[in-house]
């Protein structure tokens, strides 16, 4: 756990120093693949405490989400239905329903 | 073995996450300060403070060629200035006001019809010139060989200098060859009436024409001695 932060704060320092910025017309695809992300990672933490936690399944599930996120608001861009939100409900429904797991086994365990 | 490899993962995921989320963080706020209106502002915000600037600069030169009193007052040299408009004038001469329309524009008809443009100063000026107006200002703007007249969004530029609507000229010369000329049948005051621009002409015995308050420079022209056709 300890580890998982400082890979955390090491990440957001690079992020914050490093030069580069997203262009504007790529900044929806991010914010979608970057929530998708977060989603795995909390599906991942919670997946640890049942003790189910595998770390091939993880790595693929977090691509793949962040992709065909991307993806999916891509291609809805270009057809002219929006499914940014879409993506941003689903996986925040998940990310809230998956705290609220978390939530629980830590209230358990005390 | 499992848990480590678990681990491993967990951080380098972490990492990546970081990364993401500050880059999303700056760009977001980068986009934020640089909306474009932030941009404008800060143009008008420069421009207005140019202007000032432009008029200390142009109030000190004033005083600086008083002081000095080189210039010669020669009669040429006076009609020069009197040509160009660098001295300010008087005399009689006639005040033309012009308003848009106070009728409300209908539906069918173009809005544009009813407002004032510099077509239709162009016009009257033009009318002016024609019956030997000596010297002309609008809106304490005179006008000299080198002013435009012209649109300049809602507002109109002369000399550079941007004034709105009621738009008073000021004509020195003959002020019955002047009248005669706005208000000639058929002329420019008739066209302008249709669409219900508010023209008013008024004669004055001792009209005063400011002088034009730039300076010019010639920086493309410079005198010549050659004569046309060498």
């Amino acid at each position: 756990m300890v580890y998982s932060f400082l890979g955390l704060i090491i990440g957001l320092l690079l992020g914050f120093f490093v030069p580069w910025s997203i262009p504007k017309a790529y900044s929806s695809l991010f914010s979608v693949a970057l929530l998708a992300s977060l989603d795995s990672v909390f599906g991942g933490i919670r997946a640890a405490m049942d003790g189910i936690f595998d770390d091939r399944a993880f790595i693929s599930g977090l691509v793949s989400n962040a992709l065909l996120a991307a993806f999916l608001v891509y291609v809805g861009g270009n057809l002219g239905i929006d499914l940014y939100y879409v993506a941003l409900l689903a996986f925040g429904l998940r990310i809230f329903r998956n705290l609220g797991r978390i939530r629980q086994y830590l209230l358990k365990r005390q | 073995m499992q848990i480590k490899r678990g681990r491993l993962s967990m951080v380098c995921v972490c990492v990546v996450l970081g990364f993401l989320l500050a880059l999303q963080f700056r760009s977001t706020r980068d986009f934020n300060a640089n909306l474009p209106y932030q941009r404008t502002e800060e143009l008008a915000a420069r421009l207005q403070q140019m202007e000032k600037e432009n008029e200390v600069l142009r109030q000190s030169l004033d005083e600086l060629k008083e002081a000095s009193g080189v210039e010669k007052y020669s009669k040429f040299s006076e009609d020069m200035k009197m040509i160009s408009g660098q001295t300010a004038v008087e005399g009689q001469g006639i005040i033309i006001t012009i308003e848009d329309s106070k009728q409300g524009s209908s539906s069918t008809n173009d809005p544009n019809l009813y407002l004032v443009h510099d077509e239709d100063l162009l016009k009257v000026i033009n009318e002016l010139r024609a019956a030997g107006a000596e010297a002309i200002a609008i809106n304490g703007q005179r006008l000299t060989a080198m002013s435009e007249i012209r649109c300049a969004g809602p507002t109109l530029s002369v000399n550079n200098v941007r004034t709105a609507p009621p738009f008073e000229i000021r004509a020195i010369g003959n002020s019955k060859d002047l009248v005669a000329a706005i208000n000639m049948r058929g002329g420019v005051a008739d066209a302008l009436k249709v669409w219900g621009i508010v023209i008013d002409v008024q004669q004055i015995e001792k009209l005063y024409i400011p002088a034009y308050k730039s300076s010019n420079q010639f920086k493309y022209a410079a005198p010549t001695e050659k004569q046309e056709g060498e």
